[in-house]
């Protein structure tokens, strides 16, 4: 073998042994640990806050509501559909206060009549139903009808 | 014994192939073996992804258009709540008398409810069609992404690293679905700025054992979700019971999205 053989083997060597250097540092550690990705993203994004705490969680202290509800027509809504995301309210019941929407036009999101909706789903004229006062004068928002 | 500087050399030249290939071979072990680990091993404390692989069906005959799926995914996930970043989304589709065309709208992604545009009488047919991530087992998305910050987990989720995500746009040019969006600079959530945001059907939800929040709050049943791993999950009855189908079958995507009650050809 002549120098220039050696020589240029071991620039070649050199160079390749600072590329694994470079990688180890700029590859994170969890890379590759499942496949061709980090692996803690996994359970970075399994350890995002949950925000919707479920109906069942509101049944200790808001009994007469959650009853109602459970036998009432409305038993397949959850209560979080009506009142958003309230995990920070199971979490402190005391803290930051729930926002109650009881507007015509909350209810009207699922009853007002729309020809796209499914037909055997009960639909009410937004505009003249109840004569404009808000819904909740004669329905129960938690038991709605009586079967 | 007595060697000159440049026998020295000479002998450290023949030492740093050695140790080379020593350190090759080793990492070229570690690889193999953590590819052997991946089915055993698993991310995540209690949950195993090892025992789970799920599916969602979407009831289009049961969806109302109420919209407050669209609002609970983007609390949940906080995605900006302004138009255009949508995780899901609910499309309305309405064939009009004595038209072949199908008219597809869907205001704010139906965030705020359908209003009234069409008279009863003028309507031959419509429905609406909530959509979200496919959740692909064979996702065009991961393929394009040229930094491995997007994969698919062991239980069949499509997910992304917002701390690897260089916001090349790659992989919503790739979504057949148009299921994914950049987030913006403005977005509640920092370290996800400037890259690209999907559905994860709530992969912080489903891994602790509850319902992705669109299903939590749907008021009729129209969104499902399930194992199908678990014999006993009601998804597995509703998948072996109905006539299914899949959005854009023809892009050879393999979705686990599936669809009760639309016109195949048509919604797309
Ligand atoms: C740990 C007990 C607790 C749990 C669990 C709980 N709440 Fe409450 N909730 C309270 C208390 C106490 C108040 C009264 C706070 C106040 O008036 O500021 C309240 C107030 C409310 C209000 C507002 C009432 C008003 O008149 O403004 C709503 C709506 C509500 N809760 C709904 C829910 C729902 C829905 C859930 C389930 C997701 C739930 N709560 C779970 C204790 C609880
Ligand atoms: C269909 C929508 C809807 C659902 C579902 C619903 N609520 Fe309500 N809730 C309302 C409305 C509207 C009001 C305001 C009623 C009023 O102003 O008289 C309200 C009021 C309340 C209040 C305050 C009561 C008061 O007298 O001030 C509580 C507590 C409450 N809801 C708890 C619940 C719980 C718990 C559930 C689930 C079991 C639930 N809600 C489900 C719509 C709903
Ligand atoms: C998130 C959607 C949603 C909202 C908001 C909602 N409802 Fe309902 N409502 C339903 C569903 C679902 C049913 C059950 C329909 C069925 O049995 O097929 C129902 C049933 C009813 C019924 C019984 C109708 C019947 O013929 O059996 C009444 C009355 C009613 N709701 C009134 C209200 C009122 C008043 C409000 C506002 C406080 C309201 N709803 C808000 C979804 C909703
Ligand atoms: C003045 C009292 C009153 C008010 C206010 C009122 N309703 Fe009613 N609602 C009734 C009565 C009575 C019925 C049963 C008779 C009927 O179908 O009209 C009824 C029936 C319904 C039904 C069942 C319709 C069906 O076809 O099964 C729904 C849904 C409903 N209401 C929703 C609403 C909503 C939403 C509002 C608010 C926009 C509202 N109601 C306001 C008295 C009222």
């Amino acid at each position: 073998m002549r120098k220039i053989h050696v020589r240029v083997a071991m620039v070649y060597i050199v160079i390749a042994i600072i590329f694994l250097i470079v990688r180890s540092f700029i590859v994170p550690p969890s890379f590759g640990e499942y496949g061709w990705y980090r692996g803690d993203s996994v359970s970075e994004i399994m350890n995002l806050s949950v925000k919707h705490a479920g109906s069942y969680s509101c049944s200790n202290c808001h009994q007469t509501e959650y009853k109602a509800w459970t036998t009432g027509k409305h038993s397949t809504v959850n209560c979080e559909s009506c009142h958003g995301p309230l995990k920070y309210h199971v979490d402190d019941p005391g803290g930051s206060k729930v926002e109650v929407n009881a507007t015509r036009e909350f209810c009207g999101l699922c009853h007002n009549e729309n020809p796209s909706r499914p037909e055997g789903f009960p639909q009410i004229n937004l505009e003249s139903h109840g004569n404009g006062f808000t819904c909740v004068t004669c329905h129960n928002p938690h038991y709605p009808w009586f079967d | 014994m007595k060697s000159t500087r440049r026998e020295f050399i000479k002998n450290f030249g023949k030492i740093i192939p050695v140790v080379f290939f020593g350190l090759s071979f080793k990492k070229f072990i570690e690889t193999v073996s953590a590819k052997e680990n991946a089915s055993t091993h698993h991310p995540g404390g209690d949950y195993d992804w090892n025992q789970h692989y799920y599916a969602f069906v979407v009831d289009s005959t049961k969806c109302i258009g109420c919209g407050r799926c669209v609002v609970a995914c983007k609390e949940e996930n906080d995605v900006p709540k302004e138009p255009f970043y949508f995780r899901t989304w609910v499309e309305r589709y309405v064939w009009l008398n004595g038209e072949e065309e199908v008219k597809v709208d869907s205001p704010n992604g139906g965030f705020n409810g359908f209003p009234v545009i069409y008279d009863e009488k003028e309507i031959r047919k419509s429905y609406y069609v909530p959509k979200l991530c496919n959740q692909c087992d064979r996702p065009p998305c991961v393929q394009v992404c040229p930094v491995g910050a997007t994969y698919k987990t062991n239980d069949g989720v499509v997910l992304v690293d917002e701390k690897y995500c260089i916001g090349c746009r790659y992989c919503i040019q790739a979504c057949p679905y148009g299921a994914r969006y950049l987030y913006p600079k403005h977005g509640e959530r920092e370290p996800r700025r400037n890259t690209a945001d999907k559905c994860t059907w709530c992969y912080h939800r489903i891994t602790k054992g509850l319902k992705p929040a669109c299903v939590e709050v749907c008021p009729v049943g129209a969104r499902k979700f399930g194992d199908l791993k678990n014999p006993d999950d009601e998804i597995n009855r509703i998948l072996d019971e109905n006539r299914v189908d899949v959005l854009k079958p023809e892009a050879g995507t393999r979705p686990k999205v599936f669809y009760l009650g639309i016109d195949g050809a048509e919604v797309r």
